[in-house]
This record gives C-alpha cells, structure tokens and sequence, in this order.
C-alpha cells in the first residue's frame, strides 16, 4: 500500500463521505435536541460548536474507514455492511470508552451509561451505513479503474418483487402482532388500510435498494441470507427508525426506553431483510434453471451425489451442535417446552424433538453453506451468523405460532428467551466448525491436490476481502447487545 | 493423529506467537480499562485463589493463551487487516459468552442461567472482551505483518517451494488397487508431496460378485461398476496396458490409446494389484468356445447369445438343434459358477412366456463339476444344501466330471461322453496375471508373486503386491494363503497403502491380518446360502441377507441406488429381451448365400415389380 495513493483513494473519500454522514448525524442529533450536548465536549454549550464537532469527528472516522476498507471489494452493499460495524464498534470504543475518558469522567461501562448512550448508538450506525455507502461511491468517482458492475433491469425488477413478497409476509406476521402500525410508524389506533401501503412502499424500495447494492456479490444463498439481515437491519435504523417517523411528522424517537416500545419492528425488520435476500435468490436460480444457456463448468455432480454428502455432513455437524444446546436447554429447563410442540410435556420427548430440529436445521446449513468455509475462522463465523438468525425465526417466530400463537417481537420476550440465543449460538459454533472439518476433511474439494494450500490461501484471500467478517462481527454484536439494552432491568450491580 | 509435524508449520508458529503478544496487550487493556472502574477480572476468584497478584498473573496467562487460539483460528491473511479485526471482535464476543456467561457460573458453582439478567450484570465484561479481541486481532495481524515485512524471505510471501515428489504407482484397478488408492489419497490429501497414478484397462472398479446378474439381465451393466476417477478424484488415472515391469530401473511401460505407441512411467513405490485372468488348462477349444464371467463385456456377451439363441431356437425347425442350443452348460461348482447357473436359469425361465415354441421342459442346465462336492468353500452343509435346492428347480449336475474340451456346438467331458450345447460358462480356473510371470521374483505354482506379511514382495524393493496376482500368508491359519476375493484384497490394499506411508515418513509398517467376515452365495429364485462368522443361513433370509450386504460393499451412493432401484424393478417386470449386439453370422452357412428373397415370391407379382423398377438393366440385356 503506498501512502500517497491510500490517502487520494483512500482517506480523502472517506473523509468526504465522513463529511456526509456527519451532516445527516448532526442533522439527526438537532432534531433530537442533543447536538448541543456535543458542545459541551469542546467546552461550549452551543448548537454551532457541537455541529462543527460533529462534523469534524465524523470526517476523522470516515477518514479512518477509507484506511479500514483500503483492500476490501469496492462493492457498495458489502460498503455497507464494514460501515455498519463500523459504527457500532465506534460506539463502543469512542463513545462508551473514549469519551468519558476525554471528559475525565472516568469508565462506566454498565447497563445504564449504556442505555443512556443509546441514541449515539443509532446515530453512529446510521454514521457507520453511510459513510460506507458515500465513500464506495467517492472511491469510485476517484479510483478511475474500479469499474462496478451495474444492476441490470431484470434484476432490479427482481429485487422489487422480492422486497414486496418479502413486506406482504412482514405485514402478515406484524398484524397478527397487531404491530402493522409501528412498521408503518403510526401512532397506535390509526387504520391498517392506510399502513399497508407503507409497508408495501418499504418493501418495495428495500428490495429495489438490495439488488443495486449487491449486484456483483460472490457467495451463495447462505451468504446472501446472512447478507439480508444486515441489510435488514440497515433499513431498521434508516428506515424504521429515521426516515418513517420523519416522514409521518412523529418525530424520531431515538432513546432506550421508546425504541423499547417499538422493539417488534427490529426482528421483523432483520427477518424482512433475511426474506428478500432470500427470495431475490431464489428468483434469480429459477430464472437461471428455466431461461439459461448451459454454462461451461458449471455442471457438478448432481444433486444425487451432492445432496447424500450434505445429508451426511450436515447431520453430523448438527448433532454435535444440537448437543451444545440442549446443554443449555438442559440447564434452563426449556426442554419441556420443545417437547410441547408435539403435544408432550416430558423432558425426553422435548430432547428428541430438539435434536431432530437441530437436524433438519443443520440440513439447510448444508444446503446453503456449501463450500462458504475456508477455515474455521469463517467456519465459525458463517455457523454463529446462521445460528442468530434461527434465534429470531425459531423461538420468537416460529415456535409461538406453532404452539398456536402469534410471533412475539416484544423487548420482553426477546429477553426472556435470551439463554435460548446464547444456545443458538453455540449450536452455529458446533455446527458450522463440525461442518467445515468433515467438509475439507477429504482434502480440500476446491483444488487439485497439488497445489492445494496456495488455492486454499487465495480463495480466502477473496472471502476476507468480501463483507463476510463484518457480517459475522455485526449480527453477533447486535444480538447479544440490543436485547440486554433494551430489556426492562434495573438496579443490577455490574460484576465482571 | 498423523502429521502432528506438518500443523505446526513456521506460518503456523508465528501465528500462534503473535496471536499470544497480542492477547497480552489486548489483556492489559481489558485489565486497565476495568481497573479504572474499580472492577477487576476475577478470573483467579473462579479457581479459589485469593493470593496477592494470582489475580494479574492469571487474567494475563488466560488473555496469552486465548489470544494465541485466536493466531489459530484467524491465520495471518495477507492485507485481511479489516478481516482479521472484526473477526477478532466476534472471537471476543464469543469468548464472553463462553466465559462470564458460562464458565464463570460454572466455576462459582451456580451454574450458568444465561439469563438477560446475568447477560446485564456482566456487560462491563462485553465491552471489555469487544475491546479486547479487536486490539488482539488487529495486533496480531500488525505483528505478523511486520514480522513478514522485515524477513521477507520467510515462507509466507514467497511461492510454495517445489516438494520432491513420491510416486506411488498402482497397477490394476480392481478392489486391490483402488482400496490401495482410497487409503492413500485420505492419508495424503493434504500433503502435497505425493503423486498417485493408478494403471488399469478399465476405467472402473467392477463389483465382480453382481456379474452374473448382469450376465442374467436382473442388472444393468454399468451399475454394478463405479468410475476408477470418481472413486478416486484425487489420484492420476491412467487408462492403458501395462506392457512391462522393469523394477531394476523402477519404470513401467504402458500402452494406451495416446498417438505414441506407449508410455514409460517412473515410480518410487509400486503396488501390483493387477488381478487373476481365466485359466484354461490349455484344454483344446475352451478359449475359442466357451464364455467366461470376468469384465462387464463377458457378462453382455453371455446375455446377447442366451437372448439370441432363445430367438433362434424360436425359428428353428430341427429338434436336434433346438435341444442342443437350449442345454447351457457352466463348468465350475465354487461361487462363480453356482451363481452363473441359478442366475441364468432365473433369466431364461423368467423371458420363456415371449417364446411361445419352448416349452419349459425343452431347457436344460448343467454343471459340471471336478470334485464331489459343490461350493467347497461353504462346509459340506451349506454345500448340500445349495444342491438340493437346484437339483429341485431341475438343474442337472455332473459332479466328479470335468470338461476336457470344446467345439463349436458341444462339449467333450472327461467321462468321455459328449454334451450338446451351444452354451459354455468357463469358471472353473483363475490364474494371476501372466505378465507377474517376468518379474525377477519368487513366485508359486499358480504364477502369484509372493509377498511377506507386509506385503512387500519378497526379493523386490519399493513393490508391494496385493489381491488376487499375490500369495499373502495368513498367521491365522499357519501362514497359508490367504484366498483371493474381494474382501481381502479391498483391506489388503489399505493395509499396502498405510505400509507405503509409513515407509515414506520412516515408521514401522504392520502385517496384514484379516479374519474373513463370511461368505455369501446367491442361489436364485429368492434364495441363497450364507456363512458369517461361523454362523450358517440358508434360504430367504440368507437371500436378504446377500442383497443387503452385496449393495452395501457396491462401491458408491449413487451404484447402490442405482442396483436397488435395478432390483425392485426386477420383481415386478420380466426381465429385458433386448439384444444390444447385431446377429451372428452362422458358421455352418458361411460360403453358402442366401438367395435373393425375390425368387421365393410368387411368380407372377415379383416379375412384374422387377421389371417395372429396372429400366436401364432390360436396356442393356436387349
């Protein structure tokens, strides 16, 4: 890396698209009445010291993004994503720990100082996007040989047909929730005809947004799933929580204890996104399976073969991760619950249902992790994402409609089944790692065995240099934080 | 677990090293940043130890070691900066799941509720682990990084050096051959230091105990025969002869169907696996005229002509010849010929009904037979068993007889007396391969080279041998000869596999011992007989048993569903009459042609239509 080029195509977009992002974080923060609370920082309680301040820090982090995604693809949605972790790591280390160091006020990592912080949290992720999103694009206007692959109109159409089937199926869950209006932010006892269209109108732009912005993304359907719920999440904070209140004149409500209230949006917003990356794929393998050409190369060796070695792996690999939690299943006593989906109360019963979910879970981990994992690194990674996203599907989701009910959305019931996270993640650990080793344990599948570390290198080369990392980093960061900010708990003393 | 050495590479090393020096500032950090708040990390608490900085030393030794699991698990990526910090970050934040939310509970003896009520309580420890896994992985990728930029030429940045091969040549590709290159690409699928080349004629492994079902119509050829290069993608596959073995200068010449004429291949190891051909004895006529059951092709032949005689004999208006082309007869009573002769009367009885000229009586089979006991291999129980059941179905047996020669159209029998019949299946002697015969070895009276119990070829270097082309010793059984099926050969050529690692990373190399799991004879028509372990089965259940066992040893997932799929069809349908080769020409009317199909019309019609289409030849006749 040679300096005078990383700080041309490098620093200097980021710090301009810093720039950007700090108008709309200053703009975001006026509008909450905290811009000059950032004032105070330099000593002056004023509106213009705390808008320059804001300014200047945000030009100072996209500067340092513009370093941070130096070799990373100039893909605008993989952008995103390094920028929304981003954020969120910023939050942590420079609001949380930086800033009361500079005030002088000493560390206070607890609950409440964070919770306290919240509203940074959404204005650095909301930072964080669009710093990723502005600098992709300034990178491209300076880099003149980074030429993007642009969305073509099919695709575009596509994306829009995902995002609206993908919205039709949010309403349906939210209204059963009688949450339709939070989506559409409303304020409750308005008509559910008139956030329809709001709801459909979101879906359709997501949709639209998702196939432009990852138009020329590697990776197959697993990768891509992971990819829509950061995205997903994305349209949480731009959209759910900035640009529908703005729009709706309710103002942005930005603090812990209201996005508490309109939690609900957040895993539906993150499940939303999960269904349009997942039906935008599945439309473009339909298409591909109808209308293509043959393509050279790109036989394998048949579903026959290649679905018996997945059943195969996958099963293994999701027995050991099944085992891991239905340790905790076992120790929090959630076992008979599972069991309750089949009719039946004992503990036994809810550990076979259990394993034979785990299975059939672990089943479409082989499915659409295929050949994702270069080492355990990613392993992990690809199995703790895949695992976080069955914690919202399954027992907030899924499981209440099963046993009869609605999903259950609410802060409150994303806390209490906050042991049956910390298992789903153990659960992607073990399966993914499993996965990954009986998967390259018959030599690595990709290459000829002669040259099989140097391939093996570069094609990780390629995967780290893809938003994978970031993706693994945000979902995890997310899930474990947002519930335990956002939960009803208060006078606990922290321990280490 | 093999080749502890090769994991821990140099790259490895560094990695693991920086990974720790990272962990220690990223665990100083962590220590200072809770310290501030007057917290400090109870690791040593968890273990009962209250000692004066027990609680510093322990929370740094724990951050070294798990800093040092990240170098494991994140492996230096060459500008993977951004890469190796977030996964750093999702490390640490797995870490705290692992240890305040569960170890810690644990340890205090409460057990983890990972409860969002402890998750609130030990939050502080988040952000502090978050902190701690970014500054460990973005240090430990400054490290290495730093570490590669000032010794440039450490092994990292420059191409992976050339490693002198090892050639492993296997010549053969029965269940020898390919278990022998199974065994070895697992054992080297990661080391790229040995090259496997797999000689053999076909480029399949045939399942030799399902051919006589191929040979009676109840299997589709190809099914019962698995790809040598599916089997074994990672070995190189050539197709071709073996022409000569030259183990002095440790080349083999191959022909193959390239422009050049052949081919020489070098080789430091080499495996013989190159199987057994049919014996003849040098009886007069037996090569020419009979039929023997040993590739994929034997088995087609053999169904074309029975289909085909079934067709000729439907049109032949001479009972002699009808007799004769409808006696088939099978030389041979051990597995190989039981099986031909239960199959083949299965098959033509089963496709009799598209004849309606034979009737069932008119067919004859007969099995000729040397000793006075069939099946020697199954006990005299089992033996006699198989005997009265196809002595019941109507199938004649000539024991204590063998055949001495062959013509077209009969069989001459040691007892003198002549069998008509247009059908003989020659299973009755195997010897190993001829070509074994040049080797510069020892070998016994059947021409099998002569291996220790390692299978290494006494009197050779660098060559071992196994399945049927080689005589093993048996230290079950008072070092006599192992016999030559499939089983065996299937183990011995991992067991030659492993002797060759061992010999190649200088470890001890073991004998080869196999106890026999049983042997299984199908007998037809839903019966078969069995011996396991000592245990004997006769009948349906032996039959289940059979199938069962024969398709779980077909090699591959895709042959297995293949032959089930072969095997339920078969109960259901006839089986196929179609026959896939032209018709032969019969020798007894060679230089006799036939006349022309116009003279056989009636007279006046024909002329007329001959006439009326031939302008130019009446022309030329006036």
């Amino acid at each position: 890396m040679k300096a005078s080029q990383v700080l041309k195509n490098g620093v200097l977009p980021g710090g301009l698209a810093g720039l950007a992002g700090g108008l709309v974080l200053a703009a975001a923060m006026y509008e909450l009445g905290r811009l000059d609370i950032f004032g105070q920082l330099a000593g002056v309680i004023s509106q213009l010291a705390g808008f320059i301040l804001v300014l200047a820090v945000s030009a100072l982090l996209g500067a340092g993004f513009g370093v941070l995604v130096w070799y990373q693809r100039p893909n605008a949605g993989e952008t995103l994503v390094w920028g929304l972790v981003y954020g969120v790591f910023w939050w942590y280390l420079g609001r949380l720990t930086m800033l009361p160091l500079l005030q002088g006020k000493g560390l206070t990592w607890d609950v409440d100082s964070a919770r306290a912080a919240f509203p940074d949290l959404l204005g650095l992720i909301l930072l964080g996007g669009i710093i990723g999103l502005a600098h992709v694009f300034l990178r491209r206007m300076f880099q003149v040989q980074a030429e993007a692959q642009q969305a073509g109109r099919a695709s575009l159409f596509r994306g829009a047909l995902a995002g609206l089937l993908s919205a039709y199926l949010l309403g349906v869950a939210a209204d059963g929730q009688d949450q339709l209006l939070a989506f559409a932010g409303m304020a409750a006892g308005g008509s559910a005809l008139a956030a329809w269209p709001v709801i459909l109108l979101i879906g359709l732009l997501a949709g639209v947004g998702f196939a432009w912005l990852f138009t020329d993304s590697t990776g197959g359907a697993g990768v891509g799933l992971i990819r829509g719920i950061a995205y997903g999440f994305f349209w949480w904070v731009a959209g759910g929580l900035t640009l529908v209140p703005l729009i709706t004149g309710s103002g942005l409500v930005w603090t812990a204890t209201e996005v508490q209230i309109i939690f609900p949006t957040l895993p539906g917003y993150l499940l939303f996104g999960a269904a349009v990356a997942l039906l935008y794929q599945f439309l473009g393998a339909l298409i591909r399976l109808l209308f293509s050409e043959f393509l050279p190369g790109s036989s394998e060796e048949g579903l026959g073969t290649q679905g018996l070695r997945i059943v195969g792996r996958s099963g293994l690999a999701a027995l050991v991760g099944g085992l891991l939690f239905s340790l905790v299943m076992w120790q929090t006593g959630f076992l008979p619950r599972v069991a309750d989906l089949i009719g039946s109360s004992s503990p036994v019963t809810g550990f076979i249902v259990h394993l034979a979910i785990a299975g059939l879970i672990g089943l479409s981990y082989g499915i659409l992790f295929r050949r994702q994992s270069y080492d355990v690194g990613s392993a992990l990674g690809w199995g703790v994402s895949y695992g976080f996203f069955w914690a919202m599907l399954g027992p907030l989701t899924l499981m209440p409609v099963l046993l009869g009910g609605t999903p259950q959305w609410t802060a409150d019931a994303a806390a209490s089944v906050f042991p049956n996270l910390i298992g789903h993640l153990g659960y992607g650990a073990g399966l993914g790692v499993t996965f990954y080793i009986l998967e390259a344990r018959y030599s690595p599948w990709w290459v000829p065995r002669t040259e099989v570390q140097a391939a093996r290198l570069e094609r990780r080369e390629e995967q780290v240099q893809t938003s994978g990392p970031a993706l693994w980093t945000l979902l995890i960061l997310l899930g474990l934080t947002l519930p335990i900010l956002l939960a009803k708990g208060q006078g606990l003393t922290p321990v280490y | 677990m093999r080749g502890a050495s090769n994991i821990l590479t140099p790259a490895f090393r560094h990695d693991l090293i920086a990974g720790g020096v990272a962990g220690l500032i990223g665990g100083l950090v962590f220590w200072w940043a809770l310290a501030a708040q007057g917290m400090a990390p109870d690791v040593p608490g968890l273990l009962g130890l209250h000692l004066l900085g027990a609680g510093v030393i322990l929370h740094l030794l724990s951050s070294v070691l798990v800093g040092a699991s990240f170098g494991a698990v994140l492996r230096y990526q060459p500008s993977g900066y951004a890469g190796t910090t977030s996964s750093g970050l999702l490390l640490g934040l797995l870490w705290w799941v692992a240890g305040p939310m569960s170890l810690g509970p644990l340890l205090e003896g409460a057990g983890p509720t990972w409860s969002i009520v402890e998750a609130q309580k030990v939050f502080p420890s988040l952000i502090g682990h978050l902190l701690y896994g970014g500054v460990t992985g973005l240090g430990f990728y400054i490290f290495v990084a730093s570490y590669l930029y000032f010794r440039p030429r450490s092994e990292d940045l420059v191409p992976l050096p050339e490693v002198p091969k090892t050639r492993v040549l296997i010549l053969g590709g029965g269940f020898g051959g390919i278990g022998t290159a199974q065994r070895l690409e697992r054992l080297y699928s990661r080391v790229p230091g040995v090259e496997i080349t797999l000689v053999s004629q076909s480029n399949y492994l045939l399942y030799t105990p399902m051919l006589a079902e191929v040979a009676s119509s109840a299997l589709e050829p190809q099914h019962i025969s698995a790809p040598v290069r599916a089997s074994c993608p990672h070995t190189r596959f050539h197709r071709g002869e073996v022409v000569d073995i030259n183990t002095k200068d440790q080349v083999v010449r191959v022909r193959s169907g390239g422009s050049v004429p052949y081919e020489d291949l070098t080789y430091d190891r080499l495996v013989l696996a190159l199987g057994s051909v049919a014996n003849y004895f040098d009886l007069p006529g037996m090569a020419e005229n009979s039929f023997k059951l040993k590739t994929l092709e034997d088995a087609t032949r053999l169904r074309n002509h029975i289909i085909g005689l079934l067709e000729d004999v439907d049109v032949e208006p001479f009972d002699e010849e009808r007799v004769s082309r409808l006696t088939f007869a099978v030389a041979g009573g051990g597995f190989a010929g039981i099986e031909a002769i239960a199959e083949l009367f299965d098959m033509v009885h089963s496709v009799l009904h598209f004849y309606p000229t034979i009737q069932p009586p008119q067919l004859r089979f007969v099995l000729i037979h040397s000793r006075d006991r069939i099946l020697p291999e199954l006990g005299a129980q089992l033996g006699d068993y198989a005997l009265r059941k196809l002595q019941a179905r109507g199938i004649e047996f000539m024991l204590e007889n063998r055949v001495t020669g062959a013509v077209p159209g009969a069989v001459l029998l040691g007892n003198g007396e002549i069998l008509s019949t247009h059908t003989l299946v020659w299973t009755a002697g195997n010897q190993p391969n001829p070509l074994l015969k040049t080797l510069p070895c020892e070998k016994n009276r059947a021409g099998a080279v002569v291996v220790d119990g390692t299978l290494l070829v006494d009197g050779l270097t660098n060559v071992w041998a196994v399945g049927d082309c080689a005589q093993i010793p048996d230290p079950y059984n008072d070092g006599r000869p192992y016999p030559p099926t499939a089983q065996h050969a299937l183990r011995e050529g991992k067991v030659a596999a492993e002797n060759i690692a061992a010999v190649i990373q200088g470890k001890p190399v073991k004998q080869f011992r196999f106890r026999a799991i049983g042997v299984l004879v199908g007998l037809g028509h839903r019966t078969a007989a069995a011996e396991i372990r000592g245990w004997r089965f006769s009948g349906l259940l032996a039959w289940l048993m059979w199938r069962t066992i024969y398709l779980s040893k077909l090699p591959g997932a895709e042959k297995k569903v293949r032959v089930a799929l072969d095997w339920t069809i078969d109960l259901f349908f006839p089986r196929d009459i179609v026959v896939t080769s032209s018709l032969e020409r019969n020798p007894i009317l060679d230089g006799n042609p036939v006349p022309p199909a116009s003279q056989e019309q009636p007279p006046d019609n024909g002329n007329d239509r001959t006439n009326a289409g031939d302008g130019t030849a009446g022309d030329g006749a006036e």
